[in-house]
């Protein structure tokens, strides 16, 4: 779970994290980091999912730099991304096609989340 | 879509020092420890030795911003670097939230680096199982210093000290008074103290450590030192690293790093066939059903029951081992 960019908006992140804890799940919180950051944890850490929880309004541009990044480095097969925050409803197809498997805008249940994880992660 | 990796491919690229191969062995080590052995025979020709630093202290003292600012100094000092971080498993979800990783952001992206954050998975002692196994593969991996970061500790939760040449105390002002520092357990274990936080204080308890250490008999010859760092700042971190250099010195330079490394040996194999032998026996003794009914019959009957039942469980099996040439 992850904060690209520098909107100060931590309890979106904070809540969703705890929830896929709650579910079983180890989940590794990286806070703010930039788009290498990002990607490099989530090659050390191994992870399958990478969760982006973006309040700036600049869901599109960091999202489809995480998914450039991790296609360059060779482990964009493996990981899903999933994209949060204040999302506006227009924008989600437009994060679909570049890659993201799901958005969640405000009033998103952490159970769909969860829910959405367990039937796409593949253990 | 998704790429399978088979053993042999990551080994090659291990060797060539690809970061992802050695995140995939480690993925591969924590969950299914029987490949172990298929992994680590291909490293047979690798001799390189890291030297192992363990970090630990309780939750909220600074371990992991500690790490941190430790490995910055050591990167920027040409070394190659590996962390382990532990925290704590849920025992009612069986999940994991792990905010190490979190502290250390500004050291990621070296290239000496490489830094992974592990759940203890019900594992007792503040560390995982699968410590000891990626410590193994940052060694061939070539580090030259591995630093294992504990979950956040109690007073008896002190594994570490079986698996790192120099262990490191990490303490906060209001920690306790002299009396806290003569107990046996986690206060005892210290190569080096650390009082970190110390923009907060921290002086009193500095100097119960070292009266603490001053009425101590050290067999070893080396008497533990103090530092304070204000890890945040980096404040004191270089004094810390002299003394992580000094312990260093100190254990090579005497026999004790011998000892060191076979106590690890020691406590792996202990462990490998501790955990075998409890899956194969308690398979075959006792399952889930027998507990229930024990417990059903000391809670509905008498409590002072459960000790006969066990006592009674043991009078009927008689425990041979066979070796597998005597089947025939």
């Amino acid at each position: 779970m992850s904060k690209p960019g520098i909107d100060g908006h931590w309890r979106g992140g904070i809540v969703v994290s705890r929830a896929i804890r709650d579910a079983g799940m180890e989940l590794i919180f990286g806070g703010f980091q930039n788009i290498q950051q990002i990607v490099e944890a989530a090659i050390q850490e191994d992870v399958d999912v990478i969760g982006l929880s973006i309040h700036s309004g600049a869901h599109f541009a960091y999202t489809k730099q995480v998914i450039d990044l991790l296609k360059e480095k060779g482990v964009l097969d493996n990981i899903m991304i999933l994209v949060g925050g204040v999302i506006p409803a227009k924008d989600f197809d437009k994060l679909r096609k570049i890659g993201v498997a799901n958005v969640y805008g405000p009033g998103s249940m952490t159970s769909d989340i969860v829910d959405f994880i367990k039937a796409n992660v593949k253990k | 879509m998704t790429i399978k990796y088979d053993i042999e491919s990551l080994i090659t690229r291990f060797k060539q020092k690809d970061k992802i191969a050695l995140a995939k062995l480690i993925t591969i080590l924590e969950n299914e420890p029987d490949k172990a052995s298929e992994i680590f025979k291909h490293f047979e020709d690798i001799k390189n030795d890291s030297y192992i630093v363990g970090i630990t202290g309780s939750p909220g003292v600074g371990k992991s911003t500690l790490t941190g600012a430790i490995s910055q100094k050591l990167l920027d000092d040409g070394k190659k670097v590996g962390i382990i971080s532990v925290d704590p498993t849920s025992p009612f979800s069986g999940g994991s939230f792990l905010g190490d990783r979190v502290r250390m952001t500004n050291i990621t992206l070296h290239p000496n680096l490489f830094m992974r954050s592990l759940a203890s998975r019900g594992y007792k002692g503040g560390i995982s199982r699968a410590v000891f196994d990626i410590s193994m593969l940052y060694e061939a991996f070539g580090m030259d210093l591995i630093l294992i970061e504990t979950v956040g500790v109690g007073q008896s939760e002190f594994d570490i000290y079986n698996l790192a040449y120099t262990i490191v105390v990490v303490l906060v002002p209001g920690y306790g008074d002299a009396i806290q520092m003569q107990k046996a357990g986690i206060i005892e274990i210290g190569d080096i103290y650390d009082v970190n936080k110390k923009d907060l204080g921290g002086e009193d308890i500095a100097v119960h450590i070292e009266m603490m250490l001053d009425d101590t008999t050290f067999q070893s010859g080396w008497r533990p030192p103090v530092s304070m760092t204000d890890a945040i700042t980096g404040e004191g971190v270089d004094d810390l690293i002299q003394n992580i250099w000094d312990h260093k010195e100190h254990v090579e330079m005497s026999e004790y790093i011998y000892e060191a490394k076979k106590n690890r040996f020691r406590y792996k194999i202990k462990e490998l066939v501790y955990s075998k032998i409890e899956e194969l026996i308690l398979k075959s003794f006792i399952n889930e059903e027998e507990i229930n009914n024990i417990i059903e019959n000391a809670l509905n009957n008498c409590k002072f029951k459960i000790y006969q039942s066990i006592h009674d469980k043991f009078e009927e099996v008689d425990f041979e081992i066979k070796k597998k040439k005597d089947r025939t």
